[in-house]
C-alpha cells in the first residue's frame, strides 16, 4: 500500500504537500526557532545544575548541616537555651529564667570552605570549628558530603561541678581540649523534603569517670520540610554508639555504682528565615551548642521532662566589596 | 520501493536542512543583567552564561539562560531569589524565543535599530513581548543589545509584603550578546 502511494504519479504531490507544510507555512517560523532551541539545550545541558538551599542555614539545630556559607560571607550566630521546662514555675519561670548563651561568628572562605569561632556560657568552652564541601548535588550527582572538624577548650576553674552532678578536676591545659569530626552527607529529595545523616567522632582528652570512654562514636539523623517558602520544620537526633554492659533501663553499673549519666539527643525544631535572617526555634534535650556537649555530654531525657527552650539567630552579612557598593 | 527510499531521502534531506548549513550566529557567553530599584534598595544581578542563536536568514532568536547563573553580590540574596522568587528547580530556565521584525541583511555591516516579537518565558510563565534594540554588525559578528521592563506581577513572581517596599514591582533587564558565526 506504501508503494502504491508514493508510485509516480504521487510522488510530486505528496512532496509538495511536505514542502508547503514545513517549508512554507507558519508553522516553519515555530519549528525553526524551536530549532534553535534545542540547539541552545544541547549546549547548556553539558554543565551541571548544582542543587541550592538543601538547608536554610549552616547549622540544622544543635548541629551543623551540609551547607557551607559563600565567599566573603559572615555569619554571626546567636543561640539561647533557656532552662528545663520541668524546673518548676517559681523557682525557675518553666525554666525562661535562666539561660546558655552560644555567640559564634562564621566566615566563608572559598564558596565551599568555611571557618567559625564560638564560646559558649555552658562550661565556658571556646570552640573552633572548619567545614569542606567535598561534593556537591547537582542533575549529576546525587548528594552533598561536607567534612567538619572542631576543636574545644573547657575554660571553666578545675573542680567545677558538671552538669553530671560529677566533680571535673584538670591537672594542665591539654585535659580541657576536646575534638570533633563528622561527615555530613545529605540529599535534597524534594524541593521541600531535604534529609541528612551525620557519623561523627568525639574525643575528650578528660573524662570524670574512667568509666566513660574518652572517645565517642555517634550516628546522627536530621531532616527539613518546608511548609511554606518561608517557614520550615526540621528535626535531629543523634545516637551514640555507647557499650553499656547493663542496659537495664540505661542505667550503667560502672565503677563504685557510678551511673552512666549521657543520653542521645533530640530535638524538633522550626525555622523562620526572613530576608537576612533565620531565626530557629526548638524544642530539646541537649542543653549544649557544640558537638561535644550535646552529642557527648547530654544529660536531659524527653520522658523526664528535660526539654529545653531554644533558638539561634543567624545573621548573614556580605563583606564581598562588589555588594557594598550596591547595598548601601 | 526505490521511490520510497528516495522520498525519505529527499525528506530527510529537507528536515535536516531546517536546522544545519544555515547563516547561524551564536553565543554561550552571552550577558544578561537586571536592576531593582526601591528608595529601600538597589539589587542588580548579572549573568554571564546567557545562550543566544540568531538564524541571519530567516531572523529567528533564541535566547534562554539558567536562572541559577545569575551572579548577585550577596550570595543570600542570589539563594533568596532562586528559592523563594524565581523557584529555580521547578523552572530551571528564562527564555525568548521570537523573530526579529525588520528585514534586515546582517552581511552589510552597519549599526541597525531593531524590534523582536516573540514569546519570554520566565518562572514558567510565557508571554508575547516586544523588544527593541540594536545590532552592530561586523563582518563575523553581530552585537545585539536590548534592554525592557518586567513586571514582577505578570511572570507570578510573588513578593511578599514583608519586603515589598525592597524589591521593585517593575525590574529593568538588559542585555549584551555577542553572536559570533
Amino acid at each position: 500500500m506504501m508503494s502504491t502511494f508514493f508510485n509516480q504519479r504521487f510522488l510530486p504531490a505528496g512532496f509538495l504537500f511536505l514542502l508547503f507544510f514545513f517549508g512554507n507555512s507558519p508553522w516553519k517560523d515555530v519549528l525553526a526557532q524551536e530549532d534553535l532551541l534545542s540547539l541552545l539545550d544541547e549546549e547548556q545541558s553539558k554543565e551541571p545544575t548544582y542543587t541550592i538551599a538543601t538547608f536554610k542555614a549552616s547549622r540544622l539545630i544543635n548541629g551543623q548541616t551540609i551547607e557551607t556559607i559563600s565567599k566573603n560571607h559572615l555569619n554571626f550566630w546567636i543561640s539561647h537555651r533557656f532552662g528545663a521546662v520541668n524546673s518548676g514555675f517559681i523557682a525557675n519561670f518553666f525554666g525562661l529564667d535562666e539561660a546558655k548563651i552560644r555567640l559564634g561568628l562564621e566566615y566563608g572562605l572559598t564558596d565551599r570552605w568555611l571557618v567559625g569561632a564560638g564560646r559558649s556560657s555552658l562550661e565556658k568552652t571556646y570552640d573552633l570549628y572548619s567545614k569542606y564541601k567535598v561534593l556537591r548535588q547537582s542533575n549529576k550527582v546525587p548528594i552533598t558530603v561536607t567534612a567538619m572538624a572542631g576543636w574545644g577548650i573547657n575554660t571553666m576553674p578545675t573542680g567545677y561541678i558538671m552538669e553530671s552532678g560529677s566533680t571535673m578536676k584538670f591537672s594542665n591545659n591539654i585535659e580541657r581540649y576536646s575534638y570533633w569530626s563528622q561527615v555530613l552527607v545529605a540529599r535534597k529529595f524534594t524541593e521541600k523534603l531535604s534529609l541528612q545523616v551525620m557519623p561523627t567522632l568525639i574525643h575528650v582528652n578528660k573524662v570524670e569517670d574512667p568509666s566513660i570512654p574518652n572517645q565517642l562514636v555517634s550516628l546522627g539523623a536530621g531532616g527539613r520540610y518546608k511548609i511554606s517558602q518561608r517557614i520550615t520544620l526540621s528535626a535531629e537526633y543523634y545516637y551514640s554508639l555507647r557499650e553499656l554492659e547493663d542496659d537495664e533501663d540505661d542505667d550503667y553499673g560502672g565503677s563504685g555504682g557510678f551511673s552512666y549519666p549521657y543520653r542521645n539527643a533530640l530535638s524538633l525544631g522550626v525555622d523562620i528565615e526572613t530576608g537576612g535572617h533565620v531565626f530557629q526555634f526548638h524544642l530539646t534535650n541537649a542543653r549544649g551548642m557544640i558537638e561535644k556537649q550535646f552529642i557527648g555530654q547530654n544529660v536531659g531525657t524527653w520522658e523526664k521532662g528535660d526539654i529545653f527552650y531554644g533558638f539561634n539567630i543567624a545573621r548573614t552579612f556580605s563583606l564581598d566589596k562588589a555588594a557594598r557598593n550596591t547595598h548601601k | 520501493m526505490k521511490k520510497l527510499i528516495l522520498f525519505f531521502f529527499t525528506f530527510f534531506l529537507l528536515g535536516a536542512g531546517l536546522s544545519f548549513g544555515q547563516n547561524l550566529y551564536r553565543t554561550s557567553v552571552g550577558e544578561v543583567s537586571f536592576f531593582s530599584k526601591t528608595p529601600a534598595l538597589d539589587i542588580e544581578a548579572i549573568n554571564k552564561k546567557a545562550g543566544a542563536i540568531l538564524n541571519a536568514d530567516s531572523r529567528d532568536l533564541a535566547i534562554q539562560m539558567k536562572i541559577t547563573d545569575f551572579q548577585f553580590p550577596n550570595k543570600l540574596m542570589q539563594e533568596h531569589f532562586n528559592e523563594n522568587y524565581l523557584e529555580s528547580e521547578r523552572f530551571p530556565t528564562g527564555k525568548f524565543v521570537g523573530k526579529i521584525k525588520e528585514a534586515i541583511d546582517f552581511s552589510k555591516p552597519d549599526t541597525y535599530s531593531v524590534t523582536a516579537a516573540g514569546n519570554l518565558t520566565i518562572h514558567g510563565v510565557t508571554k508575547p513581548v516586544t523588544v527593541k534594540g540594536s545590532i552592530i554588525a561586523t563582518a563575523t559578528e553581530l552585537l545585539v543589545s536590548f534592554d525592557f521592563t518586567v513586571r514582577t506581577e505578570d511572570f507570578k513572581i510573588k513578593v511578599p509584603t514583608l519586603v515589598f517596599n525592597k524589591i521593585a514591582e517593575v525590574i529593568e533587564v538588559s542585555g549584551k550578546l555577542n553572536l559570533v558565526k
